[in-house]
């Protein structure tokens, strides 16, 4: 391509030395400038083949370059897809390394022989207490079911409509929602203080 | 046509069921039985009873308790075992990191004590700065306990009166009110009479809220009755029409409310109640009023 290049520049330079006395000639013959030898290599330089030749490998070669690298990607893109994403870990279930040292052990008690069987002795008497209470509280319900029962026979004896009515669940009663008993009384008129957190939690993205 | 209709018969009686489930009562399993049987002695009944009006007169009384606000206080048994519980967890567990500084610090000390002590090694390791030890921290921290001053659980201390729902916060209380039944005034669970066409918990309802100088906001356990007491009136009122009257008590939870002082109301826990309530009446109620 370079040797093309050069040809047509010697062909051009040539032509140029050549060309004063053309021209002149030209216009005293004439009268106008018509397209001599001169214009004819001007214009087939703009044309000439090798200088054609560089654009037109452009055209053909890179659109088709430009798509096996976009093919290659999508390739790529899809392996990658392919791979199952990561199981988020669940901190609570890692033990952390520093409970895991030796040093930490706490030796093995001596309970003296009184003190076993005082411990022993006393679990036994927790599983009566719980064994009386749990009777206690299974009578109590039943009791409880048992008068229930008795009130909607005697409803039924006076009124079947009472009777129905009574039998109908009641829809607002559900959601139930009761504070249940804390160790100490809540004040009254208590304003919480607000404050401000920074809340470091690990958030996981799959 | 028969087929439907006994389907539509035996749907109550599951609606029921669950309902009962759903109020949180238990033995169920053997209380089906006992239902059924009960049904159909009451349809034999009914037919009897759908032309002629009832000779009992029907009154709808409310139960409102106000739930416990602060836990219990341990039996000794229980604290016994749960200091036994503390005292196992502990023997059982690792160090924490505050022992693992006194243990360090003790050795140090000893170390520090003993003949061949090297200063500057131990120096270079602390980088000699005068570190506090553990334990002159814990002996901070018990100085400053001793300054504190833990407000009472319990404020019912200095004997609050008896119509005061700040009472006893440990337990459940029971609403009273003193009202005329005959010729008597009596304490009992507050109740209405009921008239035609309103529901039996539309009467318990009203019979709370008639209430004179009382706000009660409560939560009513459902339509179900928990409980019927029914009694004859004494031979000089009793008609051919009236023979006695049965009063159904309806659960309710209080949510808000507040009463003046003037009115006799009266908030008692269930051991109270015996002081205050006919023996008869007291038997009948003493048997839904759960102390749990």
């Amino acid at each position: 391509m370079s040797i093309a290049v050069s040809r047509a520049l010697c062909r051009v330079l040539s032509r140029q030395t050549a060309v004063p006395t053309n021209v002149s000639s030209l216009m005293g013959v004439d009268g106008h400038v018509s397209q001599g030898p001169w214009f004819a290599s001007v214009l087939t330089l703009k044309t000439s083949a090798p200088l054609r030749a560089e654009p037109k490998k452009k055209k053909k070669v890179d659109p088709r370059r430009e798509q096996m690298v976009r093919e290659r990607l999508k390739k790529k893109l899809k392996k990658l897809e392919r791979v199952p994403p990561e199981l988020i870990p669940i901190e609570d279930f890692t033990t952390p390394a520093k409970y895991m040292d030796e040093t930490r052990v706490r030796g093995a008690p001596q309970l003296p022989f009184e003190e076993s069987e005082r411990r022993a002795l006393l679990l036994k008497e927790w599983s009566r207490y719980k064994q009386t209470q749990h009777r206690a509280e299974m009578e109590a319900v039943g009791l409880a079911v048992e008068a229930q029962r008795e009130a909607l026979e005697e409803l039924r004896l006076e009124s079947e409509e009472l009777y129905q009515a009574a039998l109908r669940p009641d829809p607002l009663l559900f959601p139930f929602n009761h504070q249940g008993p804390s160790y100490t009384p809540p004040k009254a008129q208590y304003e919480a203080p607000e404050g401000k957190y920074n809340n470091i939690t690990k958030v996981y993205t799959q | 046509m028969a087929a439907p209709c006994s389907r539509m018969a035996n749907r109550p009686l599951w609606r029921f069921i669950t309902n009962v489930r759903r109020t949180g009562l238990k033995h169920t399993g053997v209380r089906q039985i006992s239902l059924s049987s009960a049904c159909r002695a009451a349809t034999q009944t009914r037919s009897k009873t759908e032309g002629v009006p009832s000779p009992w007169k029907l009154y709808g009384a409310v139960c409102l308790q106000r739930l416990p606000v602060i836990s219990q206080e341990r039996n000794p048994i229980e604290d016994q075992f749960a200091e036994l519980m503390h005292q196992m967890e502990l023997e059982r567990s690792l160090l924490s990191d505050h022992e693992q500084r006194l243990l360090e610090d003790s050795e140090r000390m000893t170390r520090k004590q003993a003949d061949n002590y090297d200063s500057d090694e131990e120096e270079a390791d602390y980088g000699g700065q005068e570190t506090i030890t553990a334990q002159d921290q814990e002996d901070t921290w018990e100085q400053k306990l001793k300054h504190f001053q833990p407000a009472l659980r319990d404020r019912d201390v200095g004997g609050t009166p008896l119509g005061s729902v700040e009472r006893c916060l440990g337990d459940s209380l029971v609403l009273l009110v003193q009202q005329t039944v005959g010729k008597e005034t009596i304490w009992l669970l507050p109740q209405a009479q009921w008239e035609a066409g309103e529901t039996l918990r539309q009467t318990a309802e009203r019979g709370l809220s008639s209430l004179p100088e009382a706000d009660f906001k409560a939560t009513f356990l459902g339509n179900t009755p928990c409980g019927v007491y029914r009694y004859t009136f004494p031979k000089e009122v009793r008609t051919e029409r009236c023979v006695g009257a049965k009063v159904f008590f309806f659960k309710a939870f209080l949510s808000a409310g507040s009463a003046s002082q003037k009115e006799p109301f009266l908030w008692v826990k269930k051991t109270e109640l015996q002081r205050y309530l006919k023996p008869p009446y007291l038997e009948k109620v003493d048997r839904f009023i759960l102390n749990l």
